[in-house]
């Protein structure tokens, strides 16, 4: 398909071969790049939006979620402290019943302290000891075992080495009858009296983990984090899974927890990232360990994660769909315009362009539609002036050789021959020659105004032998004029005009006079006669057709002026003056153009 | 041309999507799928503190690893049959994993193998079953333990003298038992008794004068001691190869009062730990009873979930003596931390 329209349109840019390297062209239309470029960009943006918010989002939650497992492991610190403060204080009344009682085995001491065990239900057990690690006195109703081994437990012999009230670890209370129980000792060297001395002895109270398990049990770090307590030493005083800790099934990272008092940091021993948060109870030095684990304490994050995924989806989506529509609407329009265009460019003229859409393409397609017009009146324009040209050279050449002319003079000549005027008949004879042969000039367009003016002169000599002095003529003509050129045949149409219309029905005898001159570039040439003149009217119709060189040598005064607009432009052409009984003067008007550099033949060759 | 073009697009923009969920979504690591896991465990017995604290351990797991814990044994460690049945329910009510201490080592054998064909995983926990289909078995090695208790027990007899075991069968025929081609005796049992007798065999003054067989019940036991005391009057040795055993045991020590008699008992109930402190028994011979069960749901859920597991898994026997009981590692392996 492409290769006969270049053949046609040689002068057509060709689709280009050379240059940089181009993208196939359905990649670079329209609606893909705006498609692609709208798409890139707003995903671009939102995944660079979602990213931050993400990440600003996830690092908010995470503080927070930090900070709450503080502000728990805090209040289960503060309990704690309560609780152990309580127990202080439990002991503390104790040991002041004891060390008030008269005597260590008073009853009254008995029940006091009976009650004091049944105030609360974490108390195991309450005794003393004597240094020796014998039993002097302890809740009534409870009776030792024997092989406690009691003086190497680390509540008796803190109790020895400290005076302080000293907290034990967790510990198997093997000393009284009845079940084995885990408790927690607190222990401190004190005086009692004993049949009226005073002696030393060592007070026990036991605690069980009741209590410490219930405000523990209470943290709830996610579903899987909880809170472990460690004694100074590094002793799980409780932990959720003590059983599994004791059992050695599971283990639980201390020494990071034991260096610090107050801490907060995230943990990877076990291979999970896990958030602790330490405390410390200052009574006891135990510690109280957070444990959360990360990816639950973030479960905003994920639950971000899946919001964001889904938002960036449908984003994503949604954009996709919306330029796909925007850049349909935008390239379909021009798509249109382009394949009417295409059609226009192989040839229908006629085609129809109307195409809605943007307001550009709208324009564009008004605008192509308004050219098209123009185009195709252009084209009638060049139809109709080639039609003329044709016609007028056809005239042209026949008036070349006008018969009706060449008759008439042929008859002048042969009555001159019979009356024996051989001088006129050789100038007859001479002047027809030479007339005829400028006429034909070698079948030029193109001549010298000498010539033109040669060949009017001749005109008028044959002519003024055929009127026998009824008319004179004058031929003016500026020097430089005569190498100009000029369209061959101007002057004669006119000049027979000036002699049959306006000087043979003249009863006097009629003037002829042609003027050449340059005029500003311009050649003006002037036919004045001095015969009968026109009206008005037929002044007005002489150029626009209507008058008919009804005779003469044919070649219409119309058509001079044709060929004249035709050669050099509209604006050239001929002008008329008349007046009735007064005469007319026809100017003739083109521009100077010397012999030989003449626009004039490659605009006659283009027009051809 | 353009339909092509929209599903070029299209894809586009799924692989886009694709790559973001990707990238943002990540799963756990650990062993916590949403998935409850029904593991039934069957034991030798439903009472005992032994048992009690297999099963601490099982529900400490069952509680960790998202388990439906069913705990199922028959009133008495002999009762095979309705062990037997037990398995067999379980099959019918498509247990995830089956966790088995079997009654009898060739006894439960079929039905274990039954449950295999079901696809029904078997993990033996204390006493080990006669199957290859079992997946692994966690408990404590029997022989070292009975060794252990020879050992010591040899030791507290400074080397002479007649030694009785009362050891527990499930064999109804008594005392003649665990001698015939087909061992229906309980495995743990055996090999208990095999490693006391062959670490015993060593010393030419010791002399096993005879092995009874308790049946689970500590009447039964105290019955069975009581006959030893009367038929080997010069008895100086007792070892008791499990828990009853040594609860019944015990008791008529400490009926005797003080007398030269030594015992080496099995296991850590409350009460031997008493019998242990007040020197009624020298030393108790323990295993590890809450890690057995915990480690047997353990590794039941890590079969379901198709992770490897070990074929045997050894929980370790320790000996305690009065000495010894209050180490702290000891008081947490002695006494359970329950709440």
């Amino acid at each position: 398909m492409n290769k006969p329209k270049a053949y046609f349109f040689p002068h057509r840019p060709q689709p280009g071969r050379r240059g940089r390297l181009r993208l196939p062209s359905k990649l670079r239309s329209i609606q893909l790049i705006i498609t692609l470029t709208f798409t890139a960009v707003t995903v671009l943006v939102a995944v660079i939006v979602s990213f931050m918010l993400y990440n600003k989002f996830s690092a908010t939650a995470e503080a927070n979620a930090n900070m709450n497992m503080q502000q728990i492991i805090e209040q289960v610190n503060y309990n704690l402290e309560l609780y152990v403060k309580g127990m202080g204080n439990i002991f503390e009344t104790a040991e002041e019943h004891i060390t008030s009682s008269p005597s260590i085995d008073s009853p009254l001491l008995s029940e006091r302290m009976d009650m004091l065990m049944s105030s609360r239900e974490d108390l195991v057990s309450v005794a003393v000891f004597t240094p020796q690690g014998k039993y002097v006195v302890g809740t009534p109703g409870q009776s030792m075992r024997i092989n406690t081994q009691l003086q190497s437990q680390s509540w008796f012999t803190s109790a020895v080495k400290n005076p302080e009230i000293s907290y034990s670890a967790p510990h198997i209370q093997n000393l009284f009858k009845g079940r084995y129980t885990w408790v927690v000792s607190i222990s401190k060297m004190i005086e009692y009296k004993e049949n009226g001395q005073i002696r030393k002895g060592i007070l026990l109270i036991d605690f069980n983990f009741r209590t410490i398990d219930e405000l523990s049990r209470q943290v709830k770090l996610g579903k899987r984090g909880y809170a472990y307590i460690l004694d100074p030493l590094g002793n799980i005083v409780y932990h959720p899974q003590q059983q599994l800790i004791y059992a050695g099934l599971k283990y639980e990272n201390v020494e990071p927890v034991l260096e610090y008092k107050f801490r907060s940091y995230l943990d990877e021993s076990t291979g999970e990232k896990r958030f602790i948060t330490v405390r410390t109870l200052d009574l006891t030095g135990w510690k109280i360990v957070g444990v959360a684990y990360y990816d639950e304490i973030v479960t905003t994050k994920r639950d971000l994660n899946h919001f964001l995924a889904w938002f960036l989806g449908v984003v994503i989506v949604g954009v996709i769909v919306l330029s796909i529509l925007l850049s349909w609407l935008i390239a379909s329009p021009i798509r249109k315009l382009e394949r009417t265009v295409k059609l226009v460019g192989e040839g229908d003229l006629n085609t129809p362009i109307h195409v809605s859409g943007a307001y550009e393409v709208e324009q564009l397609s008004r605008r192509f539609n308004m050219m098209l017009q123009r185009i195709r009146q252009l084209m009638d324009q060049i139809i109709y002036e080639q039609e003329t040209k044709r016609k007028g050279e056809l005239e042209v050449l026949q008036s070349q050789i006008n018969p009706h002319f060449l008759y008439n003079t042929l008859n002048s000549v042969i009555r001159l021959a019979e009356r024996g005027k051989t001088d006129e008949v050789v100038t007859m004879i001479q002047s027809l020659s030479k007339f005829f042969r400028i006429s034909l000039s070698k079948g030029k367009n193109m001549i010298t105004m000498q010539e033109e003016l040669d060949h009017i002169r001749h005109y008028l000599v044959i002519q003024s032998f055929r009127f026998k002095n009824k008319f004179r003529y004058e031929i003016r003509a500026e020097e430089e004029v005569l190498a100009y050129q000029t369209i061959k045949l101007i002057l004669q149409p006119i000049v027979e005009n000036a002699l049959y219309h306006g000087i043979e029905m003249l009863p006097d005898e009629g003037l002829i006079t042609i003027t050449a001159g340059l005029q500003e570039g311009l050649i003006v040439i002037r036919v004045s006669d001095n015969g009968l003149g026109m009206s008005k009217e037929t002044l007005g119709t002489l150029l626009s057709g209507g008058g008919k060189s009804s005779s003469g040598s044919g070649v219409g005064v119309r058509n001079v002026n044709e060929r004249i607009g035709l050669v050099y432009g509209r604006e050239y052409g001929l002008a008329f003056e008349s007046e009735l009984e007064e005469g007319t003067t026809v100017t003739i008007c083109f521009p100077a153009v010397k012999a030989g550099e003449g626009p004039e033949e490659g605009r006659e060759e283009s027009v051809q | 041309m353009k339909s092509l073009r929209l599903g070029l697009v299209l894809l586009l923009c799924a692989v886009l999507g694709l790559a973001v969920t990707s990238c943002l979504g990540t799963s756990p690591a650990y062993i916590s799928s949403n998935k409850t896991h029904n593991v039934h465990m069957i034991v030798k017995m439903n009472r005992g503190d032994y048992w009690n604290t297999v099963k601490l351990g099982a529900e400490a797991a069952a509680k960790e690893f998202n388990v439906k814990l069913t705990f199922k044994a028959p009133d008495s460690e002999s009762d095979i049959d309705e062990q037997i049945t037990m398995v067999e329910e379980s099959i019918k009510q498509k247990a995830d994993v089956i966790i088995l201490a079997a009654s009898s080592y060739m006894g439960l054998a079929q039905v274990v193998d039954q449950a295999e064909y079901y696809r029904i995983p078997v993990i033996s926990v204390d006493a080990e079953v006669g199957s290859a289909k079992v997946k692994t078995y966690v408990g404590s090695n029997g022989y070292e333990a009975g060794q252990k208790s020879a050992e010591r027990l040899i030791d507290l007899l400074n080397g002479y003298g007649e030694i009785g075991i009362i050891n527990f069968t499930n064999s109804t025929s008594g005392q003649t038992s665990s001698t015939g081609t087909i061992d229906y005796g309980a495995r743990d049992a055996d090999e208990r008794e095999k490693g006391f007798l062959n670490y015993a065999a060593r010393f030419p003054n010791v002399e096993v004068v005879q092995i009874s067989y308790t049946s689970s019940n500590t009447a039964d036991a105290e019955q069975l001691t009581r006959d030893m005391l009367h038929s080997h009057p010069n008895l100086r040795g007792i070892a008791t190869l499990n828990e009853t055993a040594s609860q019944g045991a015990g008791k008529v020590i400490q009926e005797l009062g003080p007398s030269p008699l030594k015992m080496v008992a099995f296991d850590s109930s409350p009460s031997m730990l008493e019998m242990l402190q007040d020197g009624t028994v020298q030393a108790t011979v323990i295993q590890n009873p809450f890690n057995n069960g915990y480690l047997a749901v353990k590794y039941a859920v890590e079969a379901t979930e198709g992770m490897d597991v070990p074929e045997r898994v050894d929980t370790g026997t320790k000996l305690i003596d009065l000495d010894n009981m209050l180490w702290p590692e000891n008081q947490k392996l002695l006494f359970p931390f329950v709440r």
